[in-house]
């Protein structure tokens, strides 16, 4: 069977200053799968997460999204384009309910434009309600429809980051990229996160993972890929890599986290 | 104050009662004075949306709202008394015309939208004041004076407030119906999303930019609708009425009613800022002074304004009336933020 | 144009660029430090100038003395509307408050400020132009031009305190902290660094090298009702164009507006400003993070 690559990283650099963030990286992700990418704080994860979701000008090198060269493309065309991602920070409409915040998540499902909206026209009614639908049934699914009507900011902080997980996934994406989704939560909340995480990708959507919490990586991910100062430093499965000399070279003297 | 358990009954009932009054209000007040503070308050309140507007839908802050209350009112003037148009041709023209420009300026400042855009609307407005005093085609320092009544329409002559009055009462709520509706759909969804987290709503897609600049134009036209019907109400129109201070002064008065509520804050701040002066007789020299004073008081001390802050008063939560409170304070922001 | 009035152009407005400079030195601080946009930054010069005056000619000081009198009281002005006013802002922006809010009310603050403060000089001084005696009476030459001791004066206390500033800020303590604070304030309150005294230094700093721009003035140039609102757009557009957290953008900002100004006013005489704007405007929209700074989040 074939296993093609949805999403393939060309010859990329970035550079802040004088200073490369990220040194002509290669990577393939392929599709269906679930991949870690891991590496010592500053190796450059979230600024190739940043690059490929549009919120930085690429400096140099392609980034090519299921055949189609989307380098230099905005956030919001990417989001288009079927590429969706969470932060670090747990990024959400706070001053929102749960509810708001997984509707607005639907904005590209809208096919009525927008002057029509302006009108409220029956048309535009009904393909409301059809999203209304939408949203209590992914709300159900992720097991957040009884915190439905509560403030964003008001939600311990495992169900603001499922939240924001709900939110990525109401796009309708091909790619999902989570931004160390496991920070700050408990051993619980990880495994319900982990399996989350597989659900999602058996709905056929390819998941790229950066994490600290590297035990969880190893568990959750099919594939791995290390980066180091911004380039890639090692890749393979979770026992390839955990016994790669240059990984744990490179985790050497940093403190390890959870 | 006793509420009918059918809260959605009462909402409706209050609303009525309210228009009605504001309809019959010439008629229960004589007074010209009182009609004079009434449209001004109806301006004040007009322009103070301008600015909430923008601010509650794109998250930007624009201190140059003076500058499109002036085109509106220099399009219309010269419409008018150069071209010979009729007031009723001239006023909706005009509001075309600060719609322009204002694309125009918009499609260029909202690319950087935080600070940098702050310094374009002041230096904006700077410009347009600055254009409207140094060319003598647009009436140099001197501005216009004499500026024709609207042309009477059905057989109502301009000559008292009153169908004055009326014709900004109207025009008030055509603009209120108007952002209400462009609030409660799709788009109204989008803003709020934009202004809560405008990274968040990019990452789902939402083009920012161009949802900034209709909520930047959009409200724009609203001040230069306010100043077409201000340039023929007090029939003169000069270049320092509209320059750096006034926009300042604009931007008080949602702060004052409740940054959050884009319609009432606004009207709340307006009505304030036009009646409470005129009991305390503030000289002209001072009143920048206050001014600066009352904005400095609340956003040190009550940040979300006198609506925002209604459930926080400790008279309120005393008289366990609170919860009573932050229903009207919600339903307020149902017609505000949604 | 003859040479002559090229260089005393150029001298002029050199000698303006520097004012500038330094004050917009004072601004970035802030701004970096305190996370203020300081919009009342420029009246606070004329503030600086109009005291200076008062203590010089009202009250008829020793110069020297009117300089300590007029920056003490300066120093005792940044301290109180430091703690006063923009204090109270740094404990409300918890994380969920979005950049927009943050913006809007440190803007307010600022624009109150200024409205208190640029009314409240024309209230107590009185609208006319106010103006001093020459300290030095002679006049120096340089370069075929002939300046009043007064600019020669203004230039080498720019570069003074531009070097006090900038070893300030790299080897002593406090500079080290300022320098902290503003890369990342959370990270250097961790680590110890009492942020809100910090701020307040860096704060009372800026205003008082405003204040002392504004004394440098006084027996030049006409001290003017005008001074506070030129100034606060010409700063505005000074930290703007060479960017935020860049000193040498700040020096390269402050040198072109100040040649714009002096060249400008001889041949377009107020349409100047208008052309700085459009200097701005041109700055804004292509490099928004200043000719040499960093875009600022």
């Amino acid at each position: 069977m074939q296993v093609t690559a949805i999403l393939e990283v060309r010859k990329v650099s970035k550079f802040f200053g004088g200073l490369a963030a990220i040194n002509n990286l290669n990577l393939d992700i392929f599709d269906s799968e679930i991949l870690g990418l891991i590496g010592p704080n500053g190796a450059g994860k979230t600024t190739l997460f940043n690059i490929i979701s549009g919120f930085y000008p690429l400096m140099s090198g392609n980034i090519i999204f299921k055949k189609e060269d989307i380098t230099g493309l905005r956030a919001d065309q990417i989001a288009k384009k079927g590429i969706s991602r969470t932060f670090q920070i747990s990024t959400l409409f706070m001053r929102a309910t749960v509810f708001e915040n997984v509707f607005i998540g639907f904005h590209l499902h809208y096919k009525e434009p927008g002057w029509k909206a302006f009108f409220h026209t029956p048309a535009v009614k009904r393909e409301e309600w059809v999203i209304k639908q939408k949203v209590e049934e992914l709300l159900d699914e992720m097991g957040l429809t009884p915190l439905k009507d509560e403030l964003a900011i008001n939600l311990p902080h495992g169900h603001q980051r499922i939240l924001g997980v709900c939110i990525a996934l109401a796009c309708n994406p091909k790619l999902l990229l989570l931004d160390e989704p496991l920070t700050g939560m408990n051993p619980t909340e990880k495994f319900a996160m982990i399996a989350l995480i597989r659900k999602i990708r058996d709905r056929g959507i390819t998941i790229v993972v950066v994490e600290h919490d590297v035990k969880a990586v190893m568990r959750a991910c099919g594939r791995i890929v290390v980066l180091n100062h911004g380039e890639k430093i090692a890749e393979g499965s979770p026992g390839e890599i955990m016994n790669n000399k240059k990984v744990i070279e490179a985790y050497i003297g940093r403190e390890e986290e959870g | 104050m006793k509420f009918v358990t059918n809260w959605r009954a009462s909402r409706t009932a209050i609303i009525i009662v309210v228009l009605v009054i504001t309809v019959l209000l010439p008629l229960i007040v004589r007074n010209s004075y009182w009609h004079h503070l009434f449209i001004m308050g109806f301006i004040n309140s007009l322009l103070g949306m301008t600015f909430s507007v923008i601010f509650c839908c794109a998250g930007m802050v624009n201190l140059g709202t003076g500058a499109f209350f002036g085109i509106g009112a220099y399009a219309s003037t010269m419409l008018v008394m150069i071209g010979g148009w009729p007031f009723w041709f001239a006023l909706p023209t005009s509001i075309g015309i600060t719609g322009i420009i204002a694309t125009a300026f918009g499609l260029i400042s909202i690319r950087n939208p935080g600070v940098p855009f702050v310094l374009l609307t002041m230096i904006f407005a700077e410009i347009i004041s600055q254009i409207a005093g140094q060319i003598q085609f647009f009436g140099g320092w001197g501005g216009f004076i004499m500026v024709p009544r609207p042309n009477p329409i059905g057989g109502i002559e301009f000559n008292t407030k009153v169908p004055y009055y009326y014709l900004i009462l109207c025009l008030f709520l055509l603009v209120v119906v108007v952002f209400k509706a462009l609030y409660a759909s799709r788009i109204g969804r989008v803003w709020k999303a934009v202004s809560l987290s405008p990274r968040l709503a990019e990452t789902l897609g939402i083009n920012v930019y161009r949802y900034r600049v209709l909520a930047f134009v959009i409200a724009s036209s609203a001040a230069g609708l306010a100043g077409s019907f201000y340039a023929h109400y007090t029939q003169t129109i000069a270049p320092q009425t509209f320059g750096g201070f006034f926009s300042i002064l604009v931007q008080l008065y949602p702060i004052l009613g409740g940054i959050d509520f884009y319609v009432f804050g606004p009207i709340l701040g307006a009505a304030i800022m036009t009646f409470i002066p005129e009991y305390l007789r503030i000289t002209k020299e001072i009143e920048p002074i206050i001014t600066g004073l009352l904005l400095l008081t609340i956003v040190i001390f009550f940040p979300r304004g006198i609506i925002g802050s209604l459930s926080n008063f400790p008279h309120v939560r005393l008289a366990r009336i609170s919860d009573r409170v932050k229903e009207i304070t919600n339903w307020l922001s149902g017609m505000g933020p949604r | 144009m003859t040479l002559e009035l090229f260089f005393q152009l150029l001298l002029n407005g050199l000698i303006v660029g520097m004012l500038y400079v330094l004050i917009v030195l004072g601004l970035d601080i802030i701004i970096r430090v305190c996370n203020i946009y300081n919009f009342a930054h420029g009246y606070i010069y004329a503030l600086g100038a109009y005291l200076f005056w008062f203590s010089y000619v009202s009250l008829g000081l020793h110069p020297l003395f009117a300089l300590l009198l007029s920056l003490s009281l300066m120093a005792l002005f940044g301290i109180i509307t430091y703690l006063g006013v923009f204090n109270a802002l740094q404990s409300r922006f918890t994380p969920d408050v979005p950049f927009s809010h943050r913006l809007l009310l440190s803007a307010m603050l600022s624009v109150g400020l200024m409205m208190v403060v640029g009314r409240g000089i024309l209230v107590t001084f009185g609208t006319e132009d106010r103006g001093a005696h020459s300290i030095f009476p002679q006049m120096i030459n340089i370069l075929n031009v002939r300046l009043p001791v007064e600019k020669l004066i203004i230039v080498m206390a720019s570069f003074v305190s531009m070097a006090g500033l900038f070893f300030f800020i790299s080897k002593t303590k406090i500079g080290r902290a300022l320098r902290a604070i503003s890369s990342d304030r959370e990270m250097s309150s961790l680590l110890g660094v009492n942020t809100t005294w910090i701020s307040l230094v860096g704060y009372t700093l800026a205003v008082v090298l405003a204040g002392f721009a504004g004394a440098l003035v006084v027996p030049v140039y006409a001290v003017s009702a005008e001074m506070g609102k030129t100034m606060f757009f010409i700063s505005m557009v000074v930290m703007m164009i060479g960017g935020i957290g860049s000193y040498k953008g700040t020096i390269l900002g402050g040198i072109i507006v100040g040649q714009m100004m002096s060249f400008g006013f001889q041949f377009i005489g107020g349409l100047s400003y208008l052309a700085i704007w459009i200097l701005f405007m041109i700055v804004i929209i292509f490099k928004p993070g200043g000719l040499l700074g960093e875009v600022r989040d």
